[in-house]
């Protein structure tokens, strides 16, 4: 893959069909959590990446979290997974393509994809056991952990023209 | 970051008398000062939480760098205070980028 540079009408990147593959993949296991999430709630309890996803907006007060959980939850459950699925639309002509594509994507897209991207590294670390500052993955964690890297080197590269795009 | 109200909070001993003379008047529960923070976690890339500082906040550079290292270095922070329902649109809002965040009342 090549990082994202600002074009006319946005930004653009050039990607393998088998990075492509493992994106869509990816952003299709995010939008299929966040869909069992958003119809149940207990989930966040049984699944520490879901509770990352979706978390609590008050911390020491019950009857607030709960009421907001009642309000909220599922409505913020459903755009994290309108970022997956716009990423992987996004991404769906590299796919299906034979050889390096070429990814065109405006600052919605943008955004879009740093936040799907930063959804993925969030159930990826909890999947690895990273919860604390300083924590490795483990040997046989090796593939996840490639691609935790790989995504963050991403949403870096996309932060650095999406900040440089904004000025302007 | 929203100033404070110029209003403070009624001390409940405060006399009526004096509290006529300066103008001190109650605050709606709508009006107490709530804050949003932002909490650290090990995933989210340092410029990522810096740039959601800049572009959600309006923050400028040096200032969002600052609220980032600190989130980093003690665990949280405080990046915006004002009523209750702005802090929720807040907290959302970082949630949407995948920030961890809480609001809750302002100590005084």
């Amino acid at each position: 893959m090549r990082g994202f540079i600002a074009v006319d009408g946005g930004f653009e990147a050039l990607v393998e069909p088998e990075e492509a593959r493992v994106l869509t993949s990816l952003a299709a296991q995010l939008q299929s959590l966040l869909g069992e999430a958003a119809d149940d709630e207990a989930l966040s309890e049984e699944d520490a990446a879901v509770a990352r996803l979706l978390p609590d907006a008050y911390r020491d007060d019950e009857d607030a979290a709960a009421e907001w959980r009642r309000l909220s939850r599922r409505a913020l459950a459903e755009r994290k997974a309108g970022f997956a699925a716009r990423f992987a639309a996004a991404l769906a002509e590299a796919t299906a393509a034979s050889e390096t594509t070429r990814i065109l994507i405006d600052e919605a897209g943008g955004l879009d994809w740093v936040r799907a991207i930063g959804d993925l590294r969030l159930v990826l670390a909890e999947r690895m056991g990273l919860h604390d500052e300083g924590d490795e993955p483990s040997e046989e964690d090796e593939g996840a952990a490639e691609l935790y890297h790989w995504l963050a080197w991403m949403q870096d590269d996309l932060v650095g023209v999406l900040d440089a795009g904004w000025g302007e | 970051m929203p100033a404070l109200p110029t209003v403070p909070l009624v001390d409940e001993s405060t006399r009526e008398s004096t509290r006529e003379a300066v103008g001190v008047r109650e605050l709606h529960a709508s009006e107490v000062p709530w804050i949003t923070i932002v909490w650290n976690d090990p995933v989210n890339l340092m410029s990522y939480v810096a740039w959601v500082f800049r572009r959600h906040f309006g923050m400028d550079a040096a200032t969002a760098q600052r609220r980032m290292m600190q989130v980093h270095t003690e665990g949280r922070a405080v990046v915006a205070e004002g009523n209750r329902e702005a802090m929720e649109r807040h907290v959302e809002a970082m949630h949407e980028y995948g920030l961890w965040a809480t609001l809750e009342r302002s100590p005084r």
